[in-house]
């Protein structure tokens, strides 16, 4: 902007006979480093660089500022939103116990009772003070004389609540003041339907976590619309909660007792309360999607869609040309056959690999039976060697339940097959050493599984 | 070195985790710590040798280019090109080998003790590597305090950097996580950090200024113009001897001589090269009390206490000092400051008288007596500005122009904005103003351009007329000089015994200069019809390549102006 300084000298009229000088030519500039900082750089810079006069310049300046004032104004309250905060106060309003805070519509007292949980924090304040100015003790003490502060209690009630986005949001879910209730919709014409539902899920969205909300929509809504509105509305992701109806802690009670039984109530009440509503409200959209003329239309136009397209015939959109009747017969036959072989060798495949399978299965589970079998004949033939002892000793019993231990270890440890392997080969060598010898083998087989575990049989 | 987040509309200098809002460009190494800024300081008193400061200065430099006589710290070594210096480091212990069965075979046994002891090894680290490091602890500091961290920065670089010293501070803050967005003259930011207003609102009118830049190891000053805001440089000068160590090292000879006073232990500091290890313990330690002392002195009128436990042979030292002792002791460095400005204002073809304004920067010009010296040299006129916190004003500079660069309209890129700044710009090289006419005079009667004015260039001056009728004025083009007035003392009334010595102080008479601008060559003349009281309009454009454009107008009959072009 261009600034205008004020010499510090006075004008006379020029003297008569004063001609102007003969023009002469400035002196050259010279060239100094200059440095690259500062506001006045950069508005030299930006006019260099948009190329910009400073007559252009100056009425650039001057708009960007006259819009930064206009926003400025905006943010003062001034005299914006007339009529805020000026609405009707009725007389029970007037006449309301600031102690019973709980039951006050905080929204009516700050004269806001027509924008609810659409008031912005700036309406709130600017009808806050509106309020105050209005309500002030001290005015009124000098209007009537009267010492009746209690409106003005309530007045900064109603601001503490609804300045506190926590508190608000908890005023906001069990706002007894916005209707809830749900007609029967079952009456209603196609057009009142969709009216009615625009109604009830605009107020219904407000609790959405995730905003903007979808519409319901128009009657003649597309299916991706209608689809989109009845995914959001089941996979609801609500704030409401129910704080506000907790029963208040006895403050001056010293039972902890009593406190804990009273929150740990409230809070079973709030999860109760939340359940409900969010029971409530699927119910609602259950009812409603049973009832919305737009299904059954979006319905009737995918059968409409799908019969024509059955008597279109031709599964590829009609679009392959027609073939002679020959042609079509050798391509149904060859069609057919394809079909016919293919069907063959999956039943075939099929056939061959159930087979297998059962067949393994049924190994299996007879191993398995005679696991126990094959097991106690095993011990026995430990048994009957003496627990593989000297000769004439007899064996301690620490050493027979060691034996037995890993025994049952190594049938564990071994599949069913590879016992009866074992059971065979033991029975082959006979009782004593070479059983022994046996074991040993099946137990050096087994390798990593079986390692450490192993003592007697090592 | 000073490094500053613009988060506030009037930025102010914040505080590391340890309150401290001057951290000194210093890093020490003591076994497996590393200590960075105002803790590493002390370390220099027992651990001289791996500490590091003064890093800054040798950005940029080669090996062969550093003097390394003034380095008293850790040792560079010779490299091929950057500068490099040793440590002695403790490498942490190696982890004892973690072998569980190992550990079960050996049993109970512990381990190796020696396996656990530090390994003592040395490092080497390049000057631009210890910069990033001192630059990410001051960036850790400022996110932690802001909660954020800052997305980019403008770092200060001293006047005298050459361009490889910049773009060496450039890139080693960048390598510590930083988007440099400038790097802006120390001389630039205490102009940016003392114009109050706020962004993108101009500097108004035109004045000289001496930017007076004292740090601790160099004085820097600048002759600029002002010239609405945009700052012409006219002159600068360095002294790399002049700085806030002269003061320490004359407090130093003052408390040693003190100190050889009081206890007869013989200390003479500060001490050379070869001075005795005791002597160079002492001055280290001596060192650190005194820029405590220093603090004192230039905070407050009373006197300054310096206490040192210990510091040679067991004696202690406590004495203090109060401003007008010290103010004696450094008026030989106050005088050379002077000297030194009036040096390099003479260089830009100036006089002091000529001044309009010396703004004062870097911690070591908060000393009251130094400014006293200064506006002493200056005329009365001419204040000297210590306004904002001489040891904080660049940083404050350096926030508020980030805030300008940060905050473009009219959808200006900084990139953009940054490079149409070159090397030198056109300036203005003669004062133009106004000659009244039917006024026999040999100045200008005022000046509506001043000479080092960047172009292009335009002035809008009013004066207000007060009656109706025809007025014209002429356009001159006009000389900066001095005017020396002789004036003689007015004879005092005195006694006969004080005669003689004032004689010698009657024979120099008082010479009075004041800054005037000679009319050298006339431009044109324009004339306006005034239709009643009111102001005259003037506006004069200097375009690219000196080309002029004079308007005249009665302030709401833009459409009857006057105008011509040259």
């Amino acid at each position: 902007m261009a600034t205008v300084t004020t010499l510090p000298i006075t004008l006379s009229p020029a003297p008569q006979g004063w001609s102007k000088p003969s023009p002469s030519k400035p002196s050259a500039p010279t060239q100094l480093p200059v440095y690259p900082a500062g506001p006045s750089f950069i508005s030299a810079a930006r006019r260099q660089i948009l190329q910009r006069s400073f007559e252009e310049d100056d009425k650039h300046v001057h708009s960007a500022r006259e819009a930064a004032a206009a926003a400025q104004q905006s943010e003062g309250d001034g005299q914006l939103y007339p009529g805020l905060g000026e609405e009707e106060e009725p007389h029970h309003v007037l006449q309301q116990d600031p102690k019973e805070w709980k039951k006050q519509d905080h929204y009516a007292v700050l004269g806001l009772g027509h924008l609810r949980y659409k008031a912005s924090e700036e309406h709130i304040r600017i009808a806050h003070r509106r309020k105050v100015l209005r309500h002030h003790p001290d005015k009124k003490a000098a209007q009537s004389g009267a010492n009746d502060d209690a409106f003005f209690k309530c007045i900064q009630k109603a601001h503490e609540v609804l300045t506190h986005p926590e508190r608000r949001r908890q005023f906001d879910s069990v706002d007894w003041n916005i209707e809830d209730e749900v007609p029967d919709l079952k009456k209603y014409s196609p057009e009142q339907f969709v009216a009615e539902c625009n109604k009830i899920f605009a107020r219904e969205g407000r609790f959405s976590k995730t905003q903007p909300v979808p519409e319901f929509g128009p009657l003649d809504a597309p299916k991706k619309d209608v689809e989109g509105f009845y995914d959001f509305f089941y996979n609801f992701d609500s704030w409401r909660s129910f704080e506000w109806h907790d029963k208040e802690v006895n403050e001056g009670s010293d039972s902890r007792d009593d406190k804990r039984y009273t929150e740990k109530k409230n809070k079973s009440e709030r999860t109760r309360r939340k359940k409900e509503d969010n029971t409530r409200l699927r119910e609602l959209v259950d009812t409603v999607l049973a009832l919305d003329p737009r299904i059954k239309r979006i319905k009737a136009e995918e059968k409409a869609a799908r019969d024509a397209k059955k008597k279109g015939g031709v599964p590829n959109g009609g679009a392959a040309k027609p073939l002679t009747p020959a042609e079509k017969k050798k391509a149904e036959e060859q069609k057919k056959k394809e079909e016919a072989e293919k069907k063959e060798a999956e039943k075939k495949a099929n056939e061959a690999s159930k087979a297998d399978r059962e067949a393994a299965k049924k190994a299996k589970e007879a191993a398995r039976k005679n696991l126990k079998k094959w097991k106690k004949a095993i011990a026995t033939v430990i048994a009957s060697s003496n627990y593989f002892q000297p000769e004439g000793t007899s064996p301690s019993p620490a050493v027979i339940e060691k034996q037995l231990a890993e025994l049952d270890s190594l049938v564990d440890i071994l599949e069913p097959e590879e016992v009866k392997d074992l059971k065979e080969k033991i029975d082959k060598a006979g009782n004593g050493e070479p059983a022994k010898a046996a074991l040993v083998e099946k137990v050096k087989a087994a390798g990593e599984k079986g390692e450490g575990k192993f003592t007697e049989f090592a | 070195m000073s490094l500053d987040g613009s988060w506030l509309r009037h930025p102010t200098c914040i505080a590391n985790e340890e309150g401290e809002r001057q951290i000194a460009c210093a890093i020490s190494y003591a076994g497996e710590q590393v200590y960075i800024g105002n803790g590493a300081k002390p370390h220099l008193v027992k651990n001289g040798k791996n500490t590091i400061m003064g890093f800054r200065n040798l950005l940029g430099h080669t090996y062969d280019e550093v003097d390394h006589t003034a380095i008293l710290t850790a040792p560079l070594i010779p490299e091929s090109k950057t500068p490099a210096y040793t440590v002695d480091i403790l490498l942490p212990a190696p982890k004892p080998a973690s072998n569980p069965r190992s550990a079960a075979a050996s049993g109970a046994a512990t381990p190796n003790p020696a396996a656990l002891e530090p390994i003592p090894s040395t490092k080497t680290i390049t000057v631009p590597e210890v910069t990033s490091l001192f630059l990410s602890t001051l960036l850790t500091s400022a996110t932690d305090f802001l909660g954020v961290k800052p997305t980019a920065c403008v770092v200060s670089a001293p006047t005298w950097f050459t361009p490889a010293q910049t773009d060496a501070l450039r890139e080693a803050a960048e390598a510590a996580g930083i988007h440099v967005i400038q790097v802006l003259d120390e001389a630039a930011a205490v102009l940016v950090g003392y114009r109050a207003g706020n962004a993108g609102e101009e500097e108004k009118g035109d004045k000289r200024v001496v930017v007076l830049d004292m740090g601790e190891t160099s004085l820097g000053v600048s002759v600029v113009q002002v010239s609405q805001g945009e700052y012409t440089v006219l002159a600068k000068g360095r002294d790399d001897k002049l700085g806030g160590r002269e003061f320490d090292n004359l407090l130093l000879k003052h408390f040693a001589k003190e100190f050889t006073k009081k206890t007869k232990v013989p200390l003479d500091l500060p001490c050379g090269e070869n001075a005795s290890a005791a002597d160079k313990r002492a001055d280290a330690k001596l060192v650190l009390a005194v820029e405590h002392t220093k603090r004192s002195l230039s905070a407050s009128s009373g006197a300054a206490t310096c206490a040192v436990e210990s510091l040679k042979d067991g004696m202690d030292l406590s004495s203090s000092i109060n401003r007008l002792r010290f103010d004696g002791l450094a008026s030989g460095v106050y005088r050379q400051v002077g000297a030194k400005l009036t040096e390099i204002v003479q260089s830009a073809g100036l006089d002091l008288a000529q001044i309009d304004e010396v703004l004062l920067a870097g911690a070591s010009t908060l000393f009251p007596g130094l400014q006293q010296h200064l506006s002493l040299l200056v005329p009365p006129t001419t204040p000297v500005t210590a306004a904002i916190d001489p040891s904080q004003v660049i940083a404050i500079g350096c926030a508020l122009q980030a805030l300008h660069l940060s905050t473009l309209e009219d959808g200006l890129k900084v990139e953009d904005v940054l490079a149409t700044a070159k090397q030198t710009a056109e300036v203005t090289s003669a004062p133009i103003g106004i000659v009244l006419p039917g006024q026999d005079s040999e100045e200008l009667a005022a000046i509506v351009v001043d000479s080092g004015a960047p172009l292009p260039v335009r002035r809008r001056v009013a004066i207000p007329v007060s009656s109706a009728g025809k007025f014209g004025f002429e356009l001159w083009e006009g000389k900066h000089e001095v005017k020396v007035e002789k004036v003689e003392r007015p004879p005092i009334e005195k006694d006969e015994e004080d005669e003689e010595e004032d004689e010698d102080e009657e024979e120099e008479d008082e010479e009075i200069k004041t800054a005037i601008t000679k009319k050298v060559k006339a431009l044109d003349g324009v004339s306006v019809e005034a239709k009643g009281e009111g102001k005259i309009l003037l506006e004069v454009i200097v375009q690219r390549g000196g080309g002029l454009e004079v308007k005249a107008w009665q302030e709401g009959h833009e459409d009857s102006a006057d105008k011509f072009e040259a």
